[in-house]
């Protein structure tokens, strides 16, 4: 079985590409983070240095981990998923359930080996640049020596494997359940999780309560607790949908045209499967909202607090978003290559509705119809998420109930979800669409 | 209950299909594969033809080429008397909707959508209004009347496939593409569905044609069409069982000796 694992991963490079990606980003974001970590474990370093150094790979480095995490897991049962018929065929032609779990693991497995040894070496240089960065805004000392040591590598491979091993292990065993005629399993693990993830997003986010205004680890706990309330509602945002859309969907699609027709009926159907592109977006919008503006709501509480009105200051202020930043474009690239993986796996699908006599515009419009509902599910999900991380941060920061920052952030992070969903759904279903209808309803993608 | 069939939209030809020197190569330089070798044809209206020939000999070419679903490399398509034209697929898709129907061997049903959102699907995409009525009445004659809710993955591949008649018929086409319906089928349902095809035929008025390589399938047809190695390479009128499946089981030896190219005439 690992033979045939590597053989089809051989064959073909191409479907292995997303999760390769996602292996790669995830892995190269948590070293370069927790590399930070071994920079501060030299033994001739100074005591401030050491503890900016600690301080942005524990607040940072961890929430980055937790999000590259589910990241990572959302991108590879998205990808097994697709994968029904091949694992169909197997079992056909007398592979054992366990043999197709093997396979599938153990494919990624490789993938995510090879991801994170690809990500290394980018790692060290950005880990460098992340160095450099503090040692110009004066936080850390210029003698500190950068170190890429057991701590970067052992977080990278620990989240891309425990995040791929076990995302495969579920997405290939509710494969294979389905494939034997058993009804697929209903759910309860996953629900489960869902609920577990709320219980510790809502508790993350209480304990910011507990902390201390001047502690600098302060927005360690709601921005853990954005990202668990984000998880936690991109599992159980796709049941909601489906609900809004048995009430709003009947009416909706008796009116509006034969795309938007399609678009409600798919969607209430495949709400399970959504799950898996919502959870990026989702995660994308809380995690941007919340440590965006956490971000700016520090900056502002320095500035208020008139201690420094220096240069140093306002580089700070400039690197703090740049670090935060980085975290925020993963989440958004993340985005794009699940909802890449997802869609480009559809052209039998839209092949079919070809032959029932669907224009390209009509496929292309009934794509874009899911991705506007899909932006503004995740968007209000995320949004959710953002702000239950904000306000504790905001009252024990500032002692205000609401923060002053404006709607500017939000809006832009809106816009930014929206353009990335769309532009990448229709991109890509344009380039499915390629294929002549007759073409893609046979031949398996 | 079929009284109907006599409003079947536009002024409809006499002449349901007419292919002129269509050629189709796949591939190109040196492995360019000639699917299709300049075939013309010519099918009435009202007809139920069938397309029969070896593996390769270019019967779903054919098929698609016809039904525009592939652009054919040469020659000419007219469907019910007007030239099969499109600049592009969008063009080439509301031709094809308005007077073609489709029943795939793999039946091609959206699996989200009822069995009869499936049915109604041409008629939303095409922007008509929808009859439920109607609806009711065609998926009553194809023996599904009570299973309007149903979701695809509950139906026999039977059912599946009266499915895909149902919608074939709903759009009321002149012309219904079938390739090979009856290729996944057991015998009784495979019996079910080709009566339907010729009820399409007799009852409604529509040309049915049929790519398959069933005799059995083939003896329910008006007439057969051979085809060898991408031409045509004889006709049947009033097919039976054993006379079909005697002339393909000879197909091989006119393609070997053939050198003329077979003026057919039909």
């Amino acid at each position: 079985m690992f033979a045939l694992a590597m053989r089809s991963i051989r064959q073909r490079p191409g479907r292995f590409l997303a999760t390769l990606v996602a292996a790669f980003l995830g892995a190269a974001v948590t070293m370069t983070f927790n590399s930070m970590h071994d920079t501060a474990g030299a033994t001739n370093i100074d005591h401030a240095s050491s503890e900016t150094l600690r301080l942005t790979g524990g607040v940072v480095g961890g929430y980055g981990t937790l999000l590259v995490f589910f990241a990572i897991a959302s991108t590879l049962t998205v990808n097994v998923r697709q994968r029904g018929e091949e694992i169909e065929l197997l079992r056909c032609i007398g592979a054992t359930p366990a043999q197709i779990k093997r396979m599938v693991v153990g494919e990624s497995v490789m993938v995510a080996l090879v991801g994170t040894l690809l990500a290394v070496f980018p790692a060290m240089l950005g880990g460098q640049a992340l160095l450099g960065m503090f040692q110009d805004s004066g936080q850390v000392a210029e003698g500190v020596d950068y170190a890429f040591g057991p701590i970067a590598l052992t977080a990278g491979f620990t989240v891309t494997l425990v995040a791929s091993v076990g995302a495969a292990f579920l997405a290939v065993r509710r494969a294979t359940r389905a494939a034997t005629g058993g009804r697929a399993p209903r759910n309860r693990l996953r629900n489960f999780a869902g609920i577990m993830a709320l219980v510790a997003g809502t508790g993350s986010v209480c304990a910011t309560f507990a902390s201390d205004a001047k502690n600098p680890a302060l927005m360690a706990a709601p921005a853990y607790g954005a990202i668990m309330l984000s998880v936690g509602f991109a599992t159980f945002s796709p049941t909601l949908l489906r609900v809004l859309l048995g009430w709003l969907g009947r009416p909706i699609a008796a009116r509006a045209g034969a795309s938007v027709y399609l678009t409600v009926h798919n969607m209430r159907q495949r709400s399970v499967q959504l799950a898996g592109v919502l959870m990026p977006l989702v995660l994308f919008t809380g995690l941007a909202a919340a440590t965006l503006y956490m971000q700016a709501i520090e900056n502002d509480a320095i500035k208020a607090s008139g201690l420094t009105k220096s240069v140093e200051a306002k580089n700070l202020e400039t690197l703090n978003l740049v670090v935060v930043g980085i975290v925020v474009v993963f989440a958004c690239l993340m985005l794009i290559n699940s909802l890449y993986a997802a869609t480009s796996y559809r052209g039998q699908e839209f092949g079919r509705q070809r032959l029932a006599g669907a224009t390209p515009g009509q496929v292309l419009a009934m794509v874009g119809a899911e991705g506007l509902v899909l932006t503004v599910t995740g968007v209000f999900f995320g949004t959710v998420a953002g702000i239950a991380g904000i306000l504790p941060f905001n009252l024990i920061r500032t002692d205000s109930a609401l923060p002053d920052q404006g709607l500017g952030i939000w809006l832009g992070i809106v816009a930014v979800a929206a353009a990335a969903t769309l532009i990448t759904s229709l991109a890509t279903a344009c380039r499915t669409l390629r294929t002549p209808a007759v073409a893609a309803v046979t031949v398996a993608a | 209950m079929f009284s109907r069939t006599s409003r079947t939209g536009p002024t409809r030809s006499s002449e349901a299909l007419r292919l002129v020197k269509v050629t189709k190569v796949y591939g190109s330089a040196e492995n360019a594969v000639t699917a299709l070798d300049g075939v013309s044809l010519s099918l009435p209206a009202g007809s139920f033809t069938a397309v029969m020939g070896p593996s390769g000999s270019g019967k779903s070419s054919l098929l698609q080429c016809a039904a525009g679903l592939v652009r054919p490399d040469g020659g000419l398509v007219m469907v019910d008397g007007e030239r099969m034209t499109g600049a592009n697929e969008a063009e080439l898709t509301k031709f094809r909707r308005r007077r073609i129907g489709f029943v795939f061997q793999q039946y091609n049903l959206l699996s989200t959508l009822t069995v009869a959102q499936n049915t109604v699907l041409p008629l939303k995409l095409a922007g008509r209004r929808i009859d439920r009525a109607r609806t009711q009445e065609i998926l009553t004659q194809v023996g599904l009347g009570d299973r309007l809710g149903h979701r695809p993955d509950e139906l026999s591949g039977g059912q599946l496939q009266r499915v895909a008649i149902a919608r074939a018929l709903v759009t009321e086409p002149s012309l219904i593409f079938a390739d090979e319906p009856t290729g996944a089928l057991d015998l009784r349902s495979a019996r079910d569905v080709l009566r339907l095809l010729q009820e399409a035929v007799r009852v409604h008025g529509r040309t049915v044609v049929m790519v398959t390589h069933d005799p059995v399938a083939a003896s329910y047809a008006d007439s057969v069409l051979f085809l060898a190695d991408g031409r045509l390479a004889g006709r049947m009128t009033a097919p039976t069982v054993d006379a079909v499946a005697e002339r393909l089981a000879h197909l091989g030896d006119a393609v070997g000796t053939r050198d003329n190219d077979m003026p057919m005439e039909v």
